[in-house]
């Protein structure tokens, strides 16, 4: 998972219109697969750090939870229904949201766009 | 060059007692088919098949703005008003449609909150039309968002619509059509996607009125994508279960806006709809 986001890290930042998407979002999200912990930190739309955890000291402003599984088949480049969209895998029982989900919402276009550049052909969340 | 057959056009109805100027588009001849847009969308939603040389050939298809939406005004002292819709004024619009554009028996098609509604015509005002086609409805789903989001000083409301609705489009779907069908959600009104959703999440006043639909009178057929978030095909299912002789169609390959997200991909799906629908003759019949 932490090479997937990494991998990510370099793809954002040839997506010029991401970049100005997420120009105002400077925020530290929690991505926690099966206990996995991984804090990914946004500096106005840069994917600046890929932290792992676990970490009781990082603060974050929303989390995203899901397993394994559920993450692998979000990342197909036609995932199953359900399993392509973050609100689709929190529909479905494979996901949970907390936090700030109003500041996940105002910045969900960058942040739905951002999970997907890991899908093969870089599909639309 | 190419100048497409959709003839857009003006009429003023009476709603709430206060005229309505709606803007309506249609194309065709034929069998009358009433195209209803889901919410915080329009008439650009139903563009494709409008444009579809054989349906139109014996259809006349036709779909109009509700009030608030794409080119119909809102009434006059809106900026006063917090826009609502209900059941009751939706069922009121649609009817004085109907009425003013002289539709005889159309046939009526409609997606999520036009799928709902109706359903409630077929139970209340069945004899009004020859039959139903519901897309992506059901009888009632609470919101699993927030529908006040959608309207806030601080944020752009259309932005964040679309940005949450495209959680049904399919990952089927062509991108350019993607992007068009998310367009019409950035472009609504201040409020307006939110007042539509208080009507679609929050009256459930269909459950009850289900058994009421007589489907030897006007037939019911529901159709769902199975990429629909908001109305699964377990939604559909339920829902077509519950009224006596509906039938039902998933898309396997579709989601919420099937019409616009996918236009080749729901065009087979939409004849068969029509091909259950009674010809013309039926009403002398």
């Amino acid at each position: 998972m932490i090479e997937t986001f990494r991998a990510l890290q370099s793809q954002l930042e040839d997506r010029p219109h991401l970049l100005r998407l997420g120009r105002l979002f400077s925020e530290t999200v929690l991505i926690e697969v099966e206990g996995q912990e991984v804090y990914l930190t946004f500096d106005k739309g840069h994917l600046v750090a890929i932290a792992e955890g676990p970490s009781r000291k990082t603060p974050w402003r929303f989390a995203l939870r899901t397993d394994a599984d559920a993450l692998r088949q979000f990342w197909q480049s036609r995932p199953a229904p359900g399993f392509h969209d973050i609100f689709g895998l929190v529909k479905i029982g494979h996901g949970r949201i907390d936090g700030d989900i109003l500041c996940l919402v105002k910045n969900l276009r960058f942040f739905k766009e951002v999970m997907a550049l890991a899908r093969a052909e870089g599909g639309a969340a | 060059m190419s100048i497409e057959p959709i003839i857009g056009q003006y009429v003023t109805v009476t709603v709430a007692g206060a005229p309505r100027r709606i803007y309506f588009e249609s194309a065709g001849q034929g069998r009358p088919i009433l195209c209803l847009h889901t919410a915080g969308a329009d008439t650009r939603q139903w563009r494709h098949l409008m444009n579809d040389a054989e349906i139109t050939a014996q259809n006349r298809l036709i779909a109009f703005d509700m009030p608030w939406h794409g080119k119909s005004l809102p009434p006059e002292g809106f900026q006063t008003e917090e826009y609502l819709l209900t059941t009751g004024s939706y069922i009121e619009t649609v009817l004085a449609v109907v009425d003013a554009l002289g539709l005889d028996r159309p046939v009526l098609a409609g997606c999520s909150m036009g799928g709902r509604i109706a359903l409630q015509l077929a139970a209340l005002h069945g004899a009004r039309f020859s039959g139903f086609i519901a897309i992506e409805a059901s009888d009632f789903q609470p919101a699993w968002y927030d529908i006040d989001w959608f309207h806030r000083p601080d944020a752009h409301g259309g932005e964040m619509g679309a940005a949450l609705v495209s959680a049904n489009i399919s990952p089927f779907a062509p991108e350019a059509e993607r992007w068009n069908t998310l367009w019409m959600f950035m472009q609504t009104g201040p409020g307006v996607f939110r007042g539509d959703l208080s009507f679609y999440t929050r009256d459930d006043s269909l459950i009850g009125r289900l058994g009421q639909i007589d489907t030897g009178q006007t037939p019911v057929h529901l159709i769902v994508g199975a990429y629909d978030l908001t109305c699964t095909p377990e939604d559909a299912k339920r829902t077509a279960d519950a009224i006596h002789g509906a039938t039902l169609t998933v898309m396997d390959e579709l989601g919420h806006f099937p019409m616009s997200e996918h236009p080749e991909g729901f065009r087979p799906f939409f004849l068969d709809a029509l091909a259950q629908m009674p010809a013309r003759k039926s009403k002398a019949a």
